[in-house]
């Protein structure tokens, strides 16, 4: 789902400004040598919001995205108005093993992705060839693993997200098939601000795919959240 | 096959039977006088007996007196420092003579799942800095720290040194990617060329040759060594009826994972995957799982027959690859009744042919670092110092003091 601009940014910027950056790894961006762990990708983000001229900003992320936001939250909590995170993971969760995100066939995850409808979205899973989706998405798999390969969560977070006081959202949708729901139900629970919305559409279940599947029904999730009047506590 | 098979799977006595199987199998090649044995590490799958290939060499260095046991091999990055490996290489080659060979794969993709700890993406970074500490922890005199980007032990002080010196000889078996050739000529490694297609074989071969000539010398056959089915019978049409199940069941299951088992993320680099994928690595023609016995014989994937025909395919082949060693892949589902007779028919009627003149293998050729006999320690021994206590106020010899007043010049080394 990299190098394009989504139908659901589309349905974002109908009433905001949006920055979507891809990681160092995905897309066309390069994975410099020195990024191995989740506080390089943070440095990483931290010079790119001030190379934009950004100090304060709204931060949303989305699966694999939604677990650095979060770790970008944890270290610069002063610099974000709202915290938004889809269908995110890389917490520890006690009773549930992390999602496996390494060791899935490319089918296999088609499937699991989109809930067994993947057949309607080729748009989104082949771009330029067969083959060469299989190298980018190998190509994207390997910067994730630099970072996430083991562990599969980060135990701090259980602590760190105490700092993040602005206000939060977690959505997730309602039959994520990759990404138990024990992962939502505890960012929830560690963030001090936050609120918890599980999403389901009216064509049928929602699935780890959702901003591909609904993106008007999770941009205005989104946009509902930002609009709402702010508390004045949103700063350490 | 994967590395999720359960264990529910497994049979506690067939386990068993196994390693008494590798025992005998490893006896039998000694008696017979073949030049060595060699053991796979494996994890998380049936494919191994062995998760720590050290820990199987100990055990059959122990049940053997001459033959060399190569352990191929310890996976460098599941170690927390290889320096933990040198001891373990230290260990097993006194222990054993000074018959230690060492493997340093760099572990198929599946090992990654497997293990869990090692990270695929960083592995390659990893695996070079740990054969640089491994060699100076097995080499250095006195001790040092190392300070690198995988590794910081700040006091690598080996003790003991292993007995073969500067160490045992390394082996790494690798498909063929050129850093890896490059990383074997450099270190004057051995280059264990595990079975790809003829046409790569060859390939991979002049690539190492030429790696050696970058490094300012010419490699000796001894540095190739492939890895390749054998199996030798009365007539040809003997080792087909003998052979022929059992090659199919092991070219049908062994080594058989699914693509994101076998390719973890990072494990290989895109231009690696991009290759592989230009040069058709899903195709029928490169895989030996899908072909018949004719197939596999006449493209190269083992050889077989009668004693003549062995002798003129081991020399047709390793002539054409420029290998001075053979690894023979023995068949795990072979009674091991043909199992001994094909070995004895291979050491009476093959193996001299490639010999010297009175077929002795290796180690019974070569003058080995270990000495024989306690005779033989004596006469060797240098003049270290005395170990000596403080007792009743005086500094006595520990060895010689019970002899009292009664010593006068007591030999002793």
């Amino acid at each position: 789902m990299t190098r394009r601009w989504l139908p659901f940014y589309d349905e974002l910027a109908a009433s905001r400004r949006v920055v979507v950056p891809e990681h160092p790894g995905f897309g066309d961006t390069p994975l410099p040598d020195r990024i191995d762990d989740f506080t390089d990708l943070v440095l990483h983000y931290a010079d790119f919001a001030n190379a934009l001229g950004l100090e304060a900003f709204d931060l949303a992320g989305y699966g694999f995205g939604a677990w650095l936001a979060a770790e970008f939250a944890a270290f610069y909590p002063e610099r974000l108005s709202s915290l938004v995170l889809i269908a995110p993971f890389g917490v520890r969760t006690p009773d549930t093993p992390a999602p496996e995100m390494f060791l899935r066939s490319a089918r296999r995850s088609a499937a699991d992705e989109f809930n067994g409808t993947a057949e309607h979205y080729g748009s989104y899973l082949v771009d330029g060839g067969e083959d060469e989706t299989m190298l980018q998405d190998y190509a994207e798999l390997s910067a994730m693993a630099r970072v996430a390969w083991n562990p599969r969560y980060d135990r701090k977070l259980d602590h760190r997200l105490a700092r993040v006081r602005c206000p939060s959202l977690i959505l997730r949708p309602d039959e994520d098939r990759v990404v138990p729901a024990a992962q939502a139900d505890r960012y929830a629970e560690i963030l001090p601000n936050s609120r918890l919305q599980v999403l389901s559409s009216s064509s049928g279940p929602l699935g780890h795919a959702m901003i591909a599947q609904d993106p008007a029904g999770v941009a205005h999730a989104i946009g509902s959240f930002l609009d709402m009047p702010r508390e004045g506590d949103s700063h350490l | 096959m994967g590395i999720d098979l359960p264990t529910t799977n497994y049979q506690s006595d067939l386990g068993q039977l196994t390693f008494e199987r590798t025992a005998e199998r490893t006896l039998l090649a000694e008696r017979l006088g073949f030049d060595g044995a060699l053991i796979v590490e494996q994890h998380g799958s049936p494919v191994g007996l062995f998760g720590n290939a050290m820990i199987g060499a100990a055990w059959l260095a122990g049940l053997t007196q001459d033959i060399k046991i190569a352990a191929v091999g310890p996976l460098m990055s599941a170690y927390s420092t290889p320096v933990r490996l040198a001891e373990e290489i230290a260990a097993v080659d006194n222990a054993s003579g000074g018959r230690l060979i060492v493997g340093l794969p760099l572990g198929i993709g599946v090992q990654y799942h497997a293990m869990g700890v090692v990270n695929p993406s960083t592995a390659r970074a990893r695996y070079r800095e740990a054969n640089e500490l491994l060699l100076k922890s097995l080499d250095s005199d006195e001790p040092f720290a190392w300070e690198g980007d995988h590794f910081n032990v700040p006091y690598v002080n080996l003790w003991p040194k292993p007995l073969q010196r500067p160490r045992p000889e390394i082996f790494v078996p690798a498909a063929g990617s050129r850093e890896t050739l490059q990383l074997c000529a450099r270190y004057r490694y051995v280059y264990q060329a595990v079975l790809v297609p003829r046409a790569t074989l060859l390939r991979n071969a002049e690539t190492f040759r030429e790696a050696c000539r970058q490094e300012g010398y010419e490699s000796d056959p001894s540095q190739l060594a492939l890895v390749i089915p054998v199996h030798v019978a009365e007539t040809d049409a003997q080792a087909r009826r003998e052979l022929e199940p059992h090659l199919l069941w092991r070219f049908q299951n062994i080594f058989r994972f699914p693509f994101d088992q076998s390719f973890p993320p990072g494990h290989v680099s895109m231009n690696s995957l991009r290759g592989m994928m230009a040069g058709g690595y899903r195709s029928r023609g490169n895989d030996p799982g899908s072909m018949d016995y004719d197939e596999l014989i006449n493209r190269g994937w083992l050889i077989a027959g009668s004693p003549a025909r062995v002798r003129q395919q081991l020399a047709d082949t390793a002539g054409e690859l420029g290998a001075g060693r053979i690894i023979i892949v023995t068949s795990d589902t072979m009674p091991s009744w043909l199992e001994q007779k094909w070995m004895t028919m291979f050491a009476e009627d093959v193996m001299p042919t490639f010999r010297p003149p009175g077929g002795r293998p290796t180690w019974d050729r070569e003058r080995a670092p270990a000495y024989r006999t306690r005779s033989e320690f004596a006469a060797r021994a240098s003049k270290s110092p005395r170990p000596t206590a403080l007792m009743d106020g005086r500094q006595v010899d520990v060895r010689t003091e019970y002899l009292g007043e009664e010593l006068t010049s007591f030999p002793r080394t």
